[in-house]
């Protein structure tokens, strides 16, 4: 994660005093959301992460504190200027369902008055990036499977293209394979959109696998801490945040980090056109029983290092073992799963078809114990 | 001239068929077609006026979430206010401060019978509009008045249609009531076959109130249909 970013949402001392109420939901929250990143507000019931989400377009008035959004004071703005520039997307959902699925998604573009071409050239491009079909357009709300209409509900809150966008608890109401799917669909949303996300959710694992920084809150609305998943992980800030995140700590990080976090390593593997004693030289450095072959960055297979004969060319030696391969993008818990069920121990990156070098256990040791230097979150 | 007096004093008794087909009883003048359209125009009256009051004052306290003991209160009291004797209650007011027997103390009495209905429905169907979708639409920068008039209005609008029809309905059940007061209208057939013990006429005339308000209902049903956007209708079809 890069250290200089430009702030998009500031919270100053927000604090909100419900009328009744004998503690504040929110106390004094300080919060710096990042343009162009997604922050996850998570905490237990009554941690006040549904009041700061409302406080930030307004739908709750904050007792007292200063909001900035892109740098202009949220409280000074009409908030229904303000809420036409905030993407909103709620668990329920809320699509109109006197509505069609057009006339939903069409309805901030309506209200700031663009022309029908516009919204029909809009409606249909958004359709298309939320991944559903344009014949749903004429359809209605109560037509559409619960994976469906939460996809519309995307769509309806990226409409007019605000910079920001607020979730609460957007994939709480859908079964577990959806929200998988509707996660991984909003990741890959977020690498064309770039928007500003905050994100409410009681799912620990949903928040370490979307956000770029968690906000972890306490009962009363306290920040315990502010983090990037990897940092809170490794480096809980008290035992709150310890048992919060849970006790398998280190099986979520290896979850959270892929093959591609780790730097290149070559292990015991030479090119098919070297000489036999170049082989066995390799798998003496690297203690290794068996030799890679590769060939123009395909990899060949594992050769037995008894079976390495001075006699002849390396590609004549059986190749019998199958390789234990990982893609670029899995995970390091996958990585560890497929070395562990490998004779050689070893586990051979492929890089789109091309042999991307190989990871090993003391890899994987290696990248846990520095951190979000080699594992980016 | 003693003959008609007599036949005037005593009419013979007609039979229902012909008290039902006589074009001479329906195209006379004050026959069955002119006392149709006069109660016509005052129920269309009494719905009208209580729609009027009843819809947006109650959609607007609703959407505030203001005056919801006043609806509990109404609920109980408009089961239990008896029409005709406030009609009967409001006839010497009425003489007393000009303005004949009627048709002001029944138009009242009307009003106070329709006007808690549709309030009291109106009122709960905009409470009742799902609150996702409400707070959806307030966060997305619908103003206050897009949020009532085109999403919780738009939900309750199948609601507040069946509430105007059903209390147009029990107008024209009870505006017989009327005729009772010194007034016209459908039940006067009823009254003077009471008075002239013409069961023919108490029949007929009960026949005609029933017609007339099941035909009515008929009526609303088809301008709902007409009235409301395919998208509201369908949220009702598909409820039911």
């Amino acid at each position: 994660m890069e250290e200089s970013y430009t702030t998009a949402i500031r919270l100053h001392g927000v604090t909100k005093q419900f009328d009744g109420a004998s503690a504040p939901a929110v106390d004094a929250l300080d919060l710096e959301v990042p343009a162009g990143s997604i922050v996850a507000l998570i905490g237990p019931s009554g941690c006040g992460k549904t009041t700061t989400l409302r406080m930030i377009n307004r739908l709750i008035e904050p007792t007292s504190g200063r909001i900035e959004i892109n740098g202009v004071d949220a409280l000074e703005q009409p908030a229904v200027e303000l809420r036409r520039d905030i993407g909103y997307v709620i668990q329920q959902v809320g699509l109109f369902p006197h509505r069609t699925i057009a006339q939903n998604i069409a309805t901030v573009p309506r209200t700031l008055g663009w022309d029908n071409d516009r919204i029909r050239e809009r409606t249909a491009g958004l359709v298309e990036l939320v991944g559903l079909d344009h014949a749903m357009l004429d359809r209605y709300p109560d037509e559409l499977s619960g994976g469906q209409q939460q996809r519309v509900g995307v769509a309806r809150a990226l409409a007019a293209d605000p910079p920001v966008l607020l979730m609460d608890e957007p994939f709480g109401a859908v079964d577990p394979i959806v929200r998988g799917s509707l996660q991984n669909e909003l990741m890959d949303l977020q690498q064309q959109v770039h928007k500003t996300i905050v994100l409410v959710t009681h799912d620990i694992d949903e928040a370490l696998k979307l956000a770029d920084r968690i906000a972890l809150m306490n009962v009363g609305g306290v920040l315990e801490q502010f983090a990037s998943p990897d940092e809170l992980l490794r480096d809980p800030a008290n035992e709150f945040v310890e048992r919060f995140v849970g006790e398998d700590r280190v099986m979520k990080r290896l979850q959270l980090a892929t093959v591609a976090d780790l730097p290149f390593h070559q292990g015991p593997v030479v090119a098919a056109s070297a000489t036999p004693v170049e082989a066995r030289e390799v798998m003496r450095a690297s203690g290794s029983a068996w030799v890679g072959l590769t060939d123009r960055g395909a990899f060949l297979g594992w050769v037995h290092g008894p079976d390495v004969h001075d006699d002849g060319p390396l590609t004549d030696a059986p190749r019998s073992l199958p390789a234990a391969q990982v893609g670029r993008d899995s995970t390091l818990r996958r990585a560890m799963e497929i070395i562990m069920t490998s004779r050689t121990s070893v586990a051979v990156v492929d890089d789109g078809g091309r042999f991307g070098g190989v990871i090993t256990l003391e890899q994987i040791r290696a990248g846990l114990d520095q951190g979000p230097e080699v594992i980016a979150a | 001239m003693d003959v008609t007096l007599a036949q005037a004093a005593l009419p013979r008794e007609i039979s229902l068929s012909e008290f039902l087909f006589s074009a001479e009883l329906w195209t006379r003048d004050d026959g069955i077609l002119d006392t149709l359209v006069d109660t016509a125009v005052l129920c269309g009256a009494v719905v009208l006026a209580a729609t009027l009051v009843a819809v947006p004052l109650a959609a607007y306290l609703a959407h505030h979430g203001r005056g919801e003991i006043a609806v509990t209160w109404m609920v109980t009291l408009s089961r239990a206010v008896p029409t005709l004797a406030v009609a009967a209650l409001l006839v010497p007011v009425s003489l007393r401060i000009g303005l004949g027997f009627e048709p002001w103390p029944i138009f009242i009495a009307l009003l106070l019978l329709a006007l808690p209905q549709i309030y009291i429905n109106t009122y709960a169907a905009i409470r009742g509009a799902d609150r996702g979708v409400v707070g959806a639409a307030r966060g997305m920068g619908l103003t206050e008045s897009a949020v009532l008039w085109r999403v919780e209005a738009a939900l309750a609008g199948a609601v507040i249609m069946t509430s105007i029809r059903v209390a147009a309905v029990q107008v024209i059940a009870t505006e017989p009531l009327r005729a009772f007061l010194g007034g016209d209208g459908l039940g006067r057939y009823v009254r003077d076959g009471l008075g002239q013990n013409s069961p023919s006429q108490i029949v007929g005339g009960t026949i005609l109130i029933g017609l007339f308000a099941a035909s009515t209902a008929l009526a609303f049903r088809g301008a709902e249909r007409l009235a409301l956007p395919r998208g509201v209708t369908r949220l009702s079809s598909n409820a039911t």
